[in-house]
């Protein structure tokens, strides 16, 4: 492992979702243990199996871009909007004067994922060569006809990379710029590629996180043919339920979280304050996931979870049993959580006293490509506050997840390491440990 | 120590071939991979042509390709070009690699659409006197009509998760969609994995096409396409005066990074190092490059310096050179810049003037294209170059290729939203 003299430090946070549109209130939901999932306010969802998410309402995106940059929201399709909007929160929260910063060495690093496009911008597109045959497009019509009703610029308000292209247009951010759309754990990679990317000198201040909303018509309908949501509409705070035995899928939310790192001899020069100090991250595969994916004719090996666990744990120089707590991926899913309570306790098994398991999702839901990071968000303000809080709905454990899942109560906070850990349903595992800064 | 970076293997699936020979040959004869849309009727649309992959079947290339049935075209083309590149650097079901040091960073673009169903969902479930698509009838058609599969294979992480599942490499797994600095951007940041120590081996590129009615659409919309329909072959002709657009390509481009030690020891044959590595953002405009290349320059500056080499040691730059009117201008004045008077002393080709825009896969492809021409001691020429450009005075190797021995090469690939890559690769001895 190349060691390195330079050190990344988180110095601003901004988060938004169904639980709170800043810090505080974020923070005042997870202490009094209020849930933000509700029946979908968005549009008519009668017709959808699943109708309920963790929404964030009421959001006004203008709120958030400064006047004069305001026209450009009319390009960004929620997704893009929320992205913006969390990475100035981070800013301010970073307490940062940009006119200090050196555009040059300032990036921006983004989970993002697949943008589902609005219906109304395309109706007119649609009449003039699609009402004729079922489930055909007249392609002449469309070619002559329909192609003139779209809106000139409807692509560029759906494209993955546009939210790291549009914050780094709003705060000059000509540094490194990439966009990680690998899905449910593409903002902790985003993350740990930021903290790679400063630790080798080629910046040393960045926007890291991501930001998603699948709470659409096209969108929901989409994770409604895959299957994995819960469908308990009847008491939408009690669907998502990590790690619980009679959890039945998981819940979408949408939202972002997005942070400022920063060099740590550069956030010192400027007095910032700093939340923790990123100490080790690793990345892995393991389509053992999902049986449909999986290679069956691969031999078997360790959990990819595990491996990145372990690969982080050691960047980090510290053992298992140091970590205060593991922020978990704990998406309410039946096989998931299952997997993920092995990939742990492979790791954290051995420990005398089994590690405390916080699941974020039980509040606000799966917000995709910007969840893992918000779930980081709310474990570095339990740091701070000195207490995890607790997870929502564990009621009954599950003997598939031996787990000492932090449920009644919130837990005083022991050491000062956080592990976060995040995957997706295909196999993309990510882990990385946080220090708080003291 | 610093961990060095090699390239032992290399595949594609181009408009100009299924093998990076093919590929090379057709460059060096000038042949264009472009003509008239096939994939679907575009006789009525602003741009009916592109360049198009020719015959391919997925099981021509992959054992088994039964997974890929639902898949887009995006992540066919990647398994056909991982399992060439594969086979190139003799790993294809070589048991010895550490399959957990074993990764993958691909610019993968996204799935087919499913255009047909739903336009005609919100057709059918429009109400005229809201002036609004009924959502509820939306909702419940599409839960009908959309193939869940399919859909599935729309995600952006399938197509490296279908690669780490049938290749059983348990490494790092990334997939980033940077527009048309993608597959540079995948492969940048998996050397850097690599040199950090996060990984030995990792299979790194781009796939993607956008040529499907929605992509030449979205694209003819913004008016960033060559509408030449009466000479499709001429139409993709960067850095000419009378240059008008870009033409959409599709396809896949892959190679193995390696660290150095890693493969002396297996005896792997090296193509080249991938000596340096530059990533900046305009932080300029949605569309347009910054006016006076700031990114760019950046960028460039950025990669010499990691590579440690002065700028007068590049002996050929493959330019992201689109047949836009914008970015040929900036590429110029970014390469003048940076390399001062010997600009002109530097040949530069845009393999685009044949392939078309590769988008996703495109840095990828002409990363490669870039290696061979330097082992072999030819450079591509830039076709349908006929009228020079004042603003674009330097030397692009004009319509017929050129032999020059070079050490270093320099390939730039330039994203719509600005993320800039440079990417130097140097011959290994």
């Amino acid at each position: 492992m190349a060691a390195t003299s330079r050190r990344a430090v988180l110095t601003g946070i901004g988060v938004l979702s169904a639980i709170g549109q800043d810090n505080a209130a974020f923070w005042q939901a997870l202490q009094a243990g209020r849930s933000g999932i509700r029946s979908i306010q968005a549009f008519d969802t009668s017709t959808l199996p699943v109708r309920i998410a963790g929404e964030v309402r009421p959001f006004d995106a203008r709120y958030y871009v400064e006047k004069s940059q305001r026209k450009s929201l009319l390009i960004m399709a929620r997704t893009i909007q929320l992205g913006v909007a969390a990475s100035k929160l981070a800013l301010d929260d970073s307490g940062v004067d940009k006119t200090k910063l050196d555009p040059k060495r300032f990036g921006v690093e983004f989970g993002a994922g697949l943008i589902a496009t609005e219906l109304d911008e395309l109706a007119d597109a649609a009449l003039l060569s699609a009402n004729c045959l079922p489930g055909q497009v007249d392609l002449e019509r469309w070619g002559s006809a329909s192609m003139e009703a779209i809106p000139p610029k409807w692509m560029l308000k759906y494209l993955p990379n546009m939210p790291a292209c549009h914050v780094s247009i709003f705060h000059d951010a000509q540094g490194p710029n990439n966009s990680i759309t690998e899905n449910d754990v593409a903002g902790l990679l985003a993350m740990g590629e930021a903290f790679r990317i400063l630790a080798r000198d080629q910046a040393d201040f960045f926007i890291a996180g991501g930001a998603e909303s699948r709470i659409n018509p096209l969108s929901m309908v989409r994770q409604c043919l895959f299957d994995a949501l819960s469908r308990r509409n009847e008491h939408p705070e009690k669907a998502c339920r990590p790690f619980d035995r009679n959890r039945d899928g998981f819940v979408l939310g949408e939202g972002g979280g997005v942070f400022v790192m920063e060099e740590l001899e550069h956030a010192c020069r400027r007095g910032a304050r700093i939340y923790a100090e990123i100490i080790g991250f690793g990345s892995a595969f393991d389509a053992t996931v999902n049986p449909r994916v999986a290679n069956p004719k691969a031999p078997a090996g360790e959990s990819g979870l595990a491996r990145a666990i372990r690969a982080a744990l050691g960047e980090a120089e510290i053992g298992p049993e140091e970590i205060d707590h593991v922020n978990a991926h704990g998406l309410s899913s039946v096989s998931s959580d299952a997997w993920e309570a092995r990939g742990l306790q492979a790791v954290f098994g051995a420990c005398r006293q089994p590690v405390p398991v916080f699941a974020a999702k039980s509040y606000f839901g799966n917000l995709g490509a910007g969840g893992s990071t918000t779930e980081l968000a709310a474990s570095i303000f339990a740091l701070q506050n000195g207490f995890v809080p607790r997870t929502l709905n564990y009621d009954q454990p599950d003997p598939a997840c031996p787990l000492a899942v932090v449920a009644r109560e919130p837990k005083p906070i022991r050491t000062p390491y956080v592990l976060k850990v995040s995957f997706t349903q295909m196999g993309q595992c990510a882990a990385v440990v946080v220090r708080k800064w003291e | 120590m610093k961990r060095r970076v090699v390239i032992t293997g290399m595949g594609v699936i181009t408009p100009l071939g299924k093998t990076v020979d093919e590929l090379y040959e057709s460059q060096l004869a000038g042949h264009s991979g472009i003509g008239p849309i096939r994939h679907f009727d575009a006789s009525q649309f602003p741009t009916k042509f592109a360049a198009q992959v020719k015959d391919f079947k997925l099981a021509d290339h992959v054992p088994n390709p039964e997974r890929w049935r639902a898949a887009g075209a995006n992540s066919r083309f990647a398994a056909a070009a991982a399992c060439q590149t594969l086979g190139d650097a003799g790993l294809l079901g070589d048991t010895r690699a550490n399959r957990d040091r074993f990764g993958i960073y691909v610019g993968a673009g996204e799935g087919i659409h499913d255009f047909h169903n739903f336009f005609s969902l919100v057709a059918r479930n429009f109400d005229p006197d809201r002036r609004k698509v009924n959502t509820a009838g939306f909702a419940a058609g599409g839960l009908k009509d959309f193939h869940p599969a399919e859909e599935f294979e729309q995600e952006l992480h399938t197509t490296t998760g279908h690669l780490g599942a049938y290749f059983d490499l348990r490494g790092p797994n990334y997939t980033c969609l940077t527009a048309c600095a993608a597959s540079s951007q995948a492969i940048g940041e998996a050397a850097c994995q690599i040199r950090h120590g996060d990984a030995d081996l990792m299979l790194a590129g781009g796939a993607h096409s956008m040529i499907h009615p929605l992509g030449v659409t979205g694209f003819n919309r913004l008016t960033a396409l060559s509408t030449r329909n009466d000479a499709p072959e001429k139409a993709s002709r960067p850095f000419d005066k009378d240059r008008d657009g870009f033409v959409l390509g599709e396809g896949a481009g892959m190679v193995i990074l390696e660290e150095l030690e890693h493969a002396k020891k297996r005896g792997a044959n090296i193509y080249a190092e991938l000596a340096g590595y530059g990533t900046t953002a305009d932080a300029f405009a949605v569309t347009d490059s910054h006016e006076a290349g700031r990114g760019a320059i950046a960028c460039i500056e950025m990669a010499l310096r990691d590579s440690g080499l002065p700028a007068s040691a590049i002996g050929y730059i493959n330019a992201h050179g689109t047949s836009t009117q914008v970015n040929d201008r900036v590429e110029t004045l970014a390469i003048k810049k940076v390399f001062g008077d010997g600009a002109y002393q530097i040949p530069i080709s845009s393999s685009k003037s044949m392939l078309g825009h590769l988008i996703a896969a495109a840095g990828a492809v002409e990363l490669i294209i870039s290696i061979v021409a330097m082992r072999r001691g030819i450079l591509p020429p830039t076709i349908n170059y006929e009228t020079p450009d004042p603003d674009c005075d330097l030397d692009y190797i004009p319509n017929v290729a050129r032999e020059k021995k070079v050490c270093h090469v320099l390939s730039n690939s330039f994203g719509f939203g600005g993320q800039n890559i440079s990417l130097i690769a140097s011959e290994f001895n």
